[in-house]
């Protein structure tokens, strides 16, 4: 039993930490804390279901659809909303408010379309994989997969691509990267198109597998946050470490208490951290001047 | 005409939410995403107060202040400690910890199923505040008198250093005030009245969940304060006037309401967008967020 | 040399950076912003600190008001009657010691109005506690208004009868001129009960004509007062028209240390401030 809790832990975790390192994308490179993150996730599911069931595409075409809409609202976000405030130089609460805006229209907009009801993408009974006494659905073996070719691709365009070059960068100081001639702001678009990739593939894979409704995106987020609170700021590896760190011990606290108490202890660690040890596990070395 | 009466009811609670909340985010300077942890902190507090100790109606909104304000400092000393981002994820973090606890501590709260049948408040033993009319009569005088504390506190040297930390926590500090107790001052303060708006909601509808007291009604707060303005008294008036009014607006020009309830919280989400681009003090206010 | 109002005894401050070398590692190095550094403030005196840029006369003054917290070393303030350590202290005991700080940006409260800027830098807190705002008692009533009288003096004092800062009083801080700012914040500073007053770059940033009425305010905290003032300058002239000593500061620590003739003759001094 022990061993399907933490492989369960270890499937919940790839999500947390793709969505987690999405979030990070921007918040450690822009320092928006894009609220509005969440939404992506539910919206590209709700985009398959229109190609796949209401249009009658093949799968993996409406996937690729769905994903590619998905980008496009993303950058759409940074276009509309962002840009023209972070061109005023308006303050980063302001950037936060705005994009609990954004949550709202965007998420009650798929409500008023779709329904607030749950929705399913595939009523068939998934088939499952056995491994010794753990049991894993093939979606989600899927889901572990493909998060962990994410991550890995990732990480190493970050290190050796020149775009990653540019985003390290861009974290540490943009200021200086526009003074050293980069359009930050050309940058700011690949950005948000990038993390909206993130947010679309991992939220597709995990509606096919239980469904959808317009409200699943933010607690998602909220653990994807903690994660990288845990993790540490500033650092791209740090909320991947912390995604799989929530994703396993809420998957513990459920095997300990019970399912009603994984987002209380989440949230306590998230203060506990908070509290002792604001920078994470992987702090950035910390300067004083 | 009740229906009037029951809307201007539902104004005056948010009155009392909004200009609360507003003490924090516009006099101090403090983004709080966990408003509706003690809006619901206060609600409980009241149905422990009203329906076990049998309180009346004034020693239960004070018992329920006083705890909320108790309950607040525990968390107003640990997140007051960060700041910017760090200290809204310290209250969004506690507001999730709180609904959690409300919803599931089922032997206390009775968790999802909620408490219904909240008896109606006596003043004094004497008289039973029940129907309509006398929680007109109750929710103005309450909201009356919180916007009027408010305005006492605002234009006094204590509301000038809660300013003063607003503008420039820096300069405060070298002339030699205490930033961190002025903060929690603001803190406990705007969550104790935040809990006679719960203590009026919880006797005025007689029944409470915990889903009224989730992380979509503090934003809703929080919302309602900024669209309306921030830093002055009138602001959070508007703000809870606009929120409450918009959704019966859409009504009375015939929307259904499976189409009112999402097409209302798109006009607050568009509203704010808009807001916070070009008028970033809201609608009434006097100072942005900074 | 006269009595010390400041007594700074080997203070040190560094921090370490964690640098990426060429070859892509990572180095740590570490750096000395204030390096066992000793000085003795003199009490009654203007005492100016002057030193290039990044020489750490920024940080010693953030040291000794508390901002910062310095790796070892003591700072010893002599009150009236006995010396106390503060180096230990938060920013806030130790302005209410009697330490007052300028900074160097226009650090005063734009939304607050211009009366109420120096209302609130008043030493007597009484009042600025929530159960005050309810009772307007008449205690309260009376410390409000012997503030306003206080604020009005001076402004008087300084300004003259018709200033146009007591004519401003209720415009807001942040529609004053950049001068104005800075004028108000060092007056601000007369409102609190200090003995020690440091000004980081009292005259940068404002326009020429307003500086010889900064340097006479500034005289006037030592001579009319009694204040001590230990301030950061850049403009030699005013250096060399009001202070009594000076401290050149390089490469955190005190370089030259004389009558403000003396230290500019010094050689360092001269290749940093003359170019020769």
């Amino acid at each position: 039993m022990f061993l399907q809790f933490i492989a369960n832990g270890i499937v919940i975790g790839s999500i947390y930490a793709i969505v987690s390192l999405g979030f990070a994308l921007i918040y450690n490179t822009t320092k928006i804390f894009h609220l509005a993150y969440a939404v992506l996730y539910m919206f590209c599911p709700y985009m398959i279901l229109t190609f796949f069931h209401g249009l009658g595409l093949n799968l993996f075409i409406s996937f690729t659809v769905a994903i590619i809409i998905t980008v496009f609202l993303s950058v759409i976000m940074e276009f509309l909303v962002y840009r023209p405030l972070a061109k005023k130089e308006s303050s980063l609460n302001i950037m936060l408010i705005s994009s609990i805006g954004i949550m709202i229209v965007v998420t009650n907009i798929i409500s008023l379309f779709y329904g607030s009801e749950t929705k399913i993408l595939n009523s068939e009974i998934s088939k499952t994989f056995t491994i010794g006494n753990i049991i894993l659905t093939y979606a989600q073996i899927s889901q572990v997969s493909i998060s962990m070719i994410l991550i890995v691709v990732f990480l190493l365009f970050l290190k050796f691509s020149r775009f990653g070059i540019m985003t390290r960068a861009m974290r540490d100081d943009d200021v200086l990267c526009q003074v050293l001639g980069m359009d930050i702001y050309k940058m700011r678009y690949v950005l948000f198109a990038l993390s909206g990739l993130f947010s679309a593939i991992i939220g597709g894979l995990v509606a096919y597998d239980v469904g959808m409704d317009p409200y699943v995106g933010m607690p998602i987020l909220v653990n994807a946050v903690v994660a990288l609170i845990i993790g540490g700021i500033g650092r791209f590896e740090a909320p991947i470490i912390g995604g799989f760190i929530i994703g396993i011990l809420q998957a513990l606290s459920v095997w300990a208490f019970s399912a009603r108490w994984q987002d209380a202890v989440t949230f306590l660690l998230l203060i506990i951290f908070l509290l002792f040890r604001p920078t994470g596990i992987l702090a950035e070395r910390k300067r004083l001047v | 005409m009740d229906y009037i009466f029951h809307i201007i009811i539902l104004i005056n609670i948010y009155i009392i939410l909004t200009t609360s909340t507003n003490l924090l985010v516009g006099m101090t300077n403090l983004l709080s995403l966990g408003q509706a942890a003690f809006y619901g902190l206060g609600a409980y507090f009241s149905v422990l107060a009203l329906m076990v100790l049998h309180l009346t109606i004034i020693p239960a909104l004070l018992f329920s202040a006083i705890c909320t304000s108790l309950m607040s400092l525990l968390i107003a000393y640990p997140s007051l400690r960060l700041k910017g981002d760090y200290f809204v994820l310290a209250t969004l973090g506690f507001q999730l910890i709180i609904y959690t606890i409300l919803y599931n501590w089922i032997s206390v709260t009775k968790g999802p199923f909620g408490i219904s049948g909240i008896p109606s408040p006596s003043l004094f033993g004497l008289l039973y505040i029940s129907g309509i009319y006398s929680f007109l009569v109750l929710s103005s005088v309450l909201a009356a008198m919180v916007i009027y504390i408010f305005y006492k506190l605002i234009h006094s040297p204590f509301g000038r250093a809660l300013k003063g930390v607003r503008d420039d926590e820096l300069s405060l500090l070298s002339i030699g005030r205490n930033v961190t107790s002025l903060k929690i001052w603001a803190f406990t303060l705007s969550s104790g009245f935040i809990a006679i708006g719960g203590c009026l909601y919880a006797s005025y509808v007689a029944y409470i969940d915990p889903t009224s007291f989730n992380l979509d009604e503090a934003i809703f707060i929080l919302a309602a304060v900024l669209i309306g303005g921030t830093g002055n008294i009138k602001g959070p008036i508007i703000g809870a006037v606009f929120v409450v009014v918009l959704p019966e607006l859409l009504r009375l020009v015939g929307l259904p309401d499976s189409i009112g309830a999402n097409l209302r919280q798109i006009i607050y989400g568009l509203t704010i967008i808009l807001l916070m681009r070009f008028r970033p003090q809201g609608i009434a206010g006097e100072y942005a967020l900074k | 040399m006269s009595e010390s109002i400041l007594n700074i005894d080997s203070i040190t401050k560094s921090f370490v950076k964690n640098i990426v070398n060429v070859h892509g590692n990572n180095e740590d190095e570490r750096y000395f912003i204030i390096d066992d550094l000793d000085l003795l403030v003199p009490k009654g005196k203007i005492t100016a600190l002057i030193g290039g840029n990044g020489a750490g006369k920024t940080t010693l003054f953030n040291i000794i008001s508390g901002f910062v917290e310095s790796d070892s070393g003591t700072v010893l303030y002599n009150d009236k009657s006995n010396s106390i350590n503060i180096s230990k202290m938060k920013p806030e005991q130790i302005a209410r010691i009697g330490i007052g700080r300028m900074f160097q940006d226009n650090h005063i409260f734009q939304n607050l109005s211009v009366l109420e800027n120096m209302l609130i830098a008043d030493s007597n807190t009484f009042g600025e506690i929530p159960i005050n705002s309810f009772f307007r008692t008449k205690k309260n009533k009376e410390v409000e208004e012997n503030k306003i009288e206080k604020a009005k003096e001076i402004f008087e004092n300084i300004f003259g009868n018709n200033n146009s800062f007591w004519e401003r009083k209720n415009d807001k801080a942040k529609n004053l001129s950049y001068g104005q700012k800075r004028l108000l914040g060092l007056t601000r500073l007369l409102m609190g009960n200090y003995q020690l007053l440091l000004l980081d770059e009292p005259s940068a940033g404002v326009n020429a004509s307003i500086i010889p009425q900064i340097m006479e305010i500034i005289k006037s905290f030592v001579d009319d007062k009694d204040l001590t003032v230990f301030l950061i300058e850049h403009n030699m002239k005013v250096v060399l028209d009001i202070a009594d000593f000076c401290c050149f500061m390089s490469h955190g620590k005190i370089a030259a240390l004389g009558t403000p003739d003396d230290v500019i003759s010094n050689d360092e001094v001269r290749k940093i401030y003359m170019g020769a």
